[in-house]
Formats: C-alpha cells, structure tokens, sequence
C-alpha cells in the first residue's frame, strides 16, 4: 500500500488548488445540507406532533381539522366512549376544539397568508408535548385572550406579547407565548373554546376532538366504534397518520430539496474529477515511479482514490460546520393541507449531516474514480520520460 | 478573428478539462434556471390573471369563511360587473388519486362570461346547462385520461361530505393549461343540503368579470362596502392580487432558493477559477513565448479572460437549455406546480443563467489572466525542462 501521507503531502503541496476544490465542494455541501435541513425540519415538526395513543375525531369524509365541522354536543359525547386515558389529577384526557384559518398579513411586509386560531379547553393542553408557558401568562377563558408562539409573534402582524388580533371584529390580546416541543402547535395561535366560536358566528360548533387512548387495544376499538357508530358521522383518525399525510401533500418541498442535492452534487462532482485530473497529469513521473518500485495497479487506484475522497470530505465537512449558524433558526411556509402557515425549526441533526458527508463522499469517489483509472493506465515507460 | 482561433484551439487542447468544467457549470446553472423558472411560472401567472379585468370575492376572514349564495346576485348588480358567479373549490380525490385536478363548483349560465376567451362549442355547453349531473373541463386533462364525452366521473369529497357523480358533456379549449374541472354548484349545495345543511348555501369565493379596467378599483370598494356590515365581510381582490396571496403562502422559500443560487455561482466561480489556474501554470513557457516575440499585454489577457468566458459560455448555453427542457419536462408532468409551459413564461429570468455565465468567465479568468500579463519573459522562458 501506497501510504496515505503521500496523499496528504501531496494535497498540501498543490494548496491553493486543494483549498479551491474544498471551498468550491464545501459551498455545495452546505447548500444541500440547507435545503434537507430545511425539508427534514418541516418533518420534524410534524412528526413530532403525531402521538401514537392520540386520535383527532372529525367529521366524516374530512380529511383535515380546518375542513371539519361537528356539533359540541355530539363532541363532548364523544368523550362518553370507554378506553379514553385519565391524566394524573383523573380528568379525562378528551378535548374539543375548533379550529379556523384567518387570513393574516406577515410582519416586514412579507404578504399575507393563511393563519391557523385554534379555541380550546384546558384540557388540550396536555394533549400537546411538552407544552408550557415560555413568556407571559396562560389565557383566562371568557374575556378574548389569546396566547402563541414566540416564531408566530415574530413572524406575524398583531401577534407579539400585549398586541390584538381581530377576530370578526373582535379583538383577541395575546398574553403569553408558550412552547410545544417543536410541534405543529407552534405554528397556531390559541385561545378559548368559547371565545372563538362566539367571534365567529358559530357556537356550538367544534373542529375536531382530541383524545389520548389508554393503551393500542383502547384505541382500535374507539376507532371501530366511532366508525360504526351511525349517530357521531365522525371518523377518527390516528394522529401519526395525520401528521404523516400533512407531510405527504407537502411532498413536493421534499422532491424540491432533494432536485437540488442531487443537481448540486452532480456538478461538484465534475468539479473534484477536474482537480483529480490535473492532479494525475502532473504526477506522470512519479505514478511511474511508483509503479517501476513494484507497487501494484490496485494500491495507485486505491490512493488516488482515497486522495480524491480526502479532498471532497474536507469540504463536505467545511460545508456541515458552514450550517452550524442557522441550527435552530425558526421559518415557515405553507402546509399545503390546510393552506396555512406553518413554522419550523432547520434541523441539523446526526442524520441530515451523514447526508452531507454521503454527498461528499458521493463527489469524492465518482469525481475520483475516471482520474484514478487513468494514473492506473499509464504506460510506465513513457511515464518515467515524462518531464 | 485569430484571436478567437487561437482562444478555441486553446480550449481544445485540455479536452477533459474544459468539458469537465462546462458540465459542472451546466449542471448548476440548469438547477438555477429550474428554480428561477418555478418562480417566474408564479409571476406569469399573477400577469397573466392582470390583464383579464376579473376580480375575486371572498370572505374576509379568507378560505374558512362563508360567502353566502346570494351574495353572487348582489355582486352582479353592481356598476361595471359583467358576469359573476360563484366558485367554490371541491378538493376531491378520483379513484385513488388526491388532488387529480382542479375541480369548482359553478354557475353554467355565466361562467364562459366570466372567462371569455375559454371557447366551448353552443351544443357541449347546452347539453351541461341541461344536465344537472353535467361537467365541463378543460380538453388537456380529457386527452391526457383518454376521456370521451359521456364519461362518467366520481369524485370523491374531502372538505364536503358529499361525492360527486358526474357525466361529462363538454371541454372547453383554454389559451393555458386550467387544469381544471367545472361542475354545476346547484349539484353540490343539493346534495349539502341534505348530509350536512350548515354547510351548505355557501358560494366559497365568487369570480366576477369587470367591463372596463378603469372600474375596478370602484367596484371593488363597492362590493367591500355593500358587504361590510353584514354577517359576511368580503375582501375583493384583482385576480392578479388573488394570485399574488398563494405566492406569498410560500414564505421564505424563495429568499432560500435565492441564496442557494448565489451559493451555487461563487462555488461555480471558484471552481472555474481553479481550472483556468491549472491551465495557466502549464502553459507559462508558451506565454513567455508570446510576449517575447511581442504580443503586447492586452491581447494576452483577452485571450485568457476569452477562454475562461467561452467555457463558462458553453456551460451557460448547456446549462439553460437543460433547465428549459426539464421546465417543459416538468409542465407536461405535474401541470398543477408548473402550469406554463417554457415558451409561455419566457422572460428576462432567462438571461440570468447567460449573464451568471459571463459573470464566472470573467472572474474565473481574471487572476490567470492579470498573472499571466505579469509574467517576467525571462523567468517564463526559463521554466523550460
């Protein structure tokens, strides 16, 4: 074997081209790490809101809470069902919800778009992971508070801390900002059951019940039963599949995102073959060398190879360390199955970074491979003359 | 005329090299004229939906708010109204397939009034006017399923809990791709009215034709003011603002498509540079040459900024010509997200990718070539093994 300080020397020599090819795979490495980011945060927030015990009751044939409408009477029935989980201070963890999209302008004149106000009781809260107040206060039912996320207040008009949002005329005060383990509530703003329903015209009416199941045999047989039941029209759908088909009529931010990793690669591939190749063409002499002090074909193939491979990782993990700033930095767009906004976190976690450094191992061995067959080729002969 | 020769034969010379380079520009700036090509498709739509005289009509509170029906009739008798009728979106899914088309519920009687330049034969559209059941749609989807009329089509409600059955009576010829599917609203609010009376009665949003371009503005105002008081507030809109607000739903995903772009273009630039550099340093002695039999300095940068500029050319060329052919491929596959075709929203974005190109010739071409026109004779000529 060909030792790899050769390599590394050689790197070192040739550095200004070395540091070129680095930044040149690094900036694409970064740009794709962004873009899968940026689709895997919109998953994360959506995954994580999908509870495998919880159920969302909605109307039959609605696919989504926004398009569902129910009585509250036949909602809180609803909670009569048996198999319904009890939390720690023994209430039944059942919530009935209305939830309506209001169309909002954006903070810096970023347009308007859909904004999702969900009125619930008390009881929803626990139904949310990890929910709890981050700034402020919770809401007080009955005098039109209302609370958010601190990405909703920042994002858009009327929603910061004291600030009032108008509800068919009526104005709803955001009094706190609370958290909810990154999930999709984050991206909605909150207030009472019946504040909401009265604001719009509708009392009585409700979205959706949330319920958590006691254990997976409680929760296929409240399935079963609210199916079968001619009296609720209601379908209950699992909450992980929920979320999973809100991901799906987003799939094609994902399609997006990975069009442009692979476009991207593809072209830095070349880029690093370019640098292999020169690489090869001025090392003539000394491949003959080595081939003429009885190192095999192979370990020339090997150590090109490896010297390529070197050379994208370097950039590929310059490219990872590029997206440490934006870890965590809150955006949004929209969730295509209800039309509204929907905020989320870039994710940069173990998975999206292997991603990274596959690409750039992807650049480094297709980039390498052709350069490195060639070195293998040489005559020795005339490698040795070679100036 | 000899300098472009010279510029050519020495592009050649390093075949592998050049290629490599004009495919790794090719392919970025490809990805970079798909992208831009997906935003300009929004902006052709918002123009496009300008020059129409259309307004939209919708509740206040947005998609999620009512508009009753009878709003329609009020807003027809409005100043400088033409034709308006309602247009509620259905959303349900055909056979196994969520969103196959676009599907709205309207009023057969006034809908080709709204949208005139949309042509249908007198026999197809009586024979829906007639046919309670009846549909019309636009002749590409007809052609792309092998539709004939008298084709039964059951779609399958997912906002509303009702399932359309639907018989099809006509297409209709559109100047773009609708993609969509027209059906009579009186159908659907039939059948609302007995599996789910709240829902029904609502128009969703109403499409009114507006005489004059002039009118707009004051029927607009009229409509918003004629409805300000009632249970249902309206916010009417110019169509073009009505496309406008789906763009802006998209958020920040352009800032992010266009930082990825200047991303791609000085990774390009470095990339370009690196190459020009490596053939540079081989060719020193011959550059030496050159100037010692008096090429004067000028025309030894030209014809390195030259080569440098006709790669990255090459790379334009292949690149925006690659990006338009996956932009057709992509209208004829997915017409919902990309619903022009390339000759249709042709534009100055295209010369984008042209002007990138010329961008990264210069600068990858620049340092070579200010180097190269330093270079002392002597210690060029000396290089010589």
């Amino acid at each position: 074997m060909i030792p790899a300080k050769y390599n590394l020397r050689n790197l070192k020599v040739r550095w200004v081209t070395t540091l070129m090819t680095v930044v040149g795979t690094g900036l694409v490495v970064c740009a794709s790490v962004l873009t899968i980011g940026l689709v895997d945060g919109l998953e994360q927030a959506l995954r994580v809101s999908g509870h495998p015990l919880d159920l969302i009751v909605v109307r039959k044939g609605s696919t989504d809470e926004t398009s569902s409408g129910l009585e509250q009477s036949v909602a809180r029935d609803v909670a009569s069902l048996s198999g319904i989980a009890k939390s720690e201070s023994g209430q039944l963890l059942c919530s009935v919800e209305h939830v309506t999209i209001l169309t909002k302008p954006r903070r810096n004149n970023g347009g308007t778009t859909n904004l999702i106000v969900r009125g619930l009781e008390d009881v929803g809260r626990q139904l949310r992971p990890e929910f709890r107040i981050s700034q402020g206060r919770d809401l007080t039912p009955g005098v039109n508070e209302a609370i958010t996320s601190r990405q909703m207040a920042e994002r858009f008009e009327n929603l910061g801390l004291g600030e009032k949002l108008e509800i068919n005329h009526d104005n709803f005060e955001i009094v706190g900002y609370f958290e909810a383990g990154g999930s999709s509530a984050e991206s909605e703003v909150w207030t009472d059951l019946r504040d909401l329903t009265s604001a719009r015209r509708t009392p009585g009416i409700a979205s959706s019940v949330n319920l958590r199941a006691q254990n997976e045999a409680a929760l296929e047989s409240l399935v079963q039963e609210l199916a079968e039941d001619k009296r609720f029209q209601l379908s209950a759908i699992r909450e992980t599949k929920y979320y999973e088909d809100q991901m799906e009529s987003s799939a094609f931010i994902k399609y997006i995102g990975y069009f442009i990793a692979v476009f991207l690669t593809v072209a830095a591939m070349f880029a690093a073959a370019n640098t292999m190749y020169a690489a090869v063409a001025s090392r003539g002499r000394e491949i003959g060398t080595l081939r003429a002090l009885g190192f095999p074909r192979s370990s020339i193939l090997i150590s090109f190879l490896f010297e390529s491979v070197v050379l994208c990782l370097m950039g590929g993990l310059l490219g990872c360390l590029a997206t440490l700033p934006f870890n965590g930095l809150s955006t949004g767009t929209a969730n295509f199955a209800s039309f509204s906004e929907i905020t989320f976190s870039f994710q940069f976690g173990p998975r999206v970074l292997l991603q990274g450094v596959v690409l750039a191992l992807a650049m480094g061995i297709l980039g390498g491979l052709l350069p490195a067959i060639r070195a293998v080729r040489l005559n020795i002969i005339t490698a040795l003359r070679e100036r | 005329m000899q300098l472009f020769k010279y510029i050519c034969r020495n592009m050649l010379r390093n075949k592998i090299r050049s290629l490599l380079t004009i495919l790794s520009v090719g392919f970025s700036l490809a990805l970079m004229t798909v992208l831009y090509g997906f935003m300009a498709s929004q902006e052709t739509w918002k123009k496009d939906a300008a020059q129409e005289n259309r307004i939209v009509v919708m509740n206040i509170q947005g998609f999620s708010g009512r508009l009753p029906i009878a709003s329609v009739d009020e807003v027809r008798s409005i100043d400088g109204v033409v034709a308006a009728v309602p247009y509620a979106w259905f959303g349900g899914t055909f056979q196994e397939e969520t969103m196959p088309f676009a599907q709205f519920g309207t009023d057969a009687e006034q809908v080709f009034q709204v949208w005139p330049n949309f042509k249908i034969s007198p026999e197809e559209l009586t024979a829906w006017q007639d046919n309670r059941q009846g549909c019309v749609l636009d002749r590409r989807i007809a052609e792309k399923r092998g539709w004939k009329l008298g084709e039964r089509i059951r779609l399958k409600g997912t906002f509303y809990p009702f399932d359309l059955d639907l018989e099809l009576c006509g297409m209709f010829d559109s100047p773009k791709n609708t993609d969509s599917l027209w059906f009579h609203w009186k159908y659907l609010d039939e059948g609302l009215r007995q599996e789910y009376p709240e829902a029904a009665g609502n128009s969703g949003t109403i499409f009114a034709k507006i005489q004059d371009k002039s009118e707009i503005p004051a029927a607009i105002k009229k409509i918003d003011e004629r409805f300000a008081s009632s249970e249902t507030p309206t916010r009417s809109q110019t169509e073009a603002a009505f496309a406008q607000m789906f763009i802006d739903m998209l958020g920040n995903i352009q800032v992010l498509i266009r930082n990825i772009g200047f991303a791609v273009v000085f990774s390009l630039s470095l990339v370009a540079a690196n190459s020009m550099a490596m053939s540079m340093r081989e060719r020193v002695t011959e550059i030496a040459v050159l100037k010692a039999i008096g090429f004067p300095r000028l025309r030894i940068m030209l014809m390195i900024l030259g080569e440098s500029c006709l790669v990255a050319f090459l790379g334009g060329v292949m690149g925006v010509g690659l990006g338009c052919v996956m932009l057709q491929m992509m209208h004829t596959a997915v017409p919902q997200q990309f619903p022009f075709s390339i000759f249709e929203m042709l534009g100055p974005w295209i010369a984008y990718g042209f002007v990138v190109a010329a961008l990264i010739g210069l600068i990858s071409g620049l340092v070579p070539a200010i180097r190269a026109s330093r270079l002392s004779v002597i210690d060029g000529l000396r290089r010589v093994a």
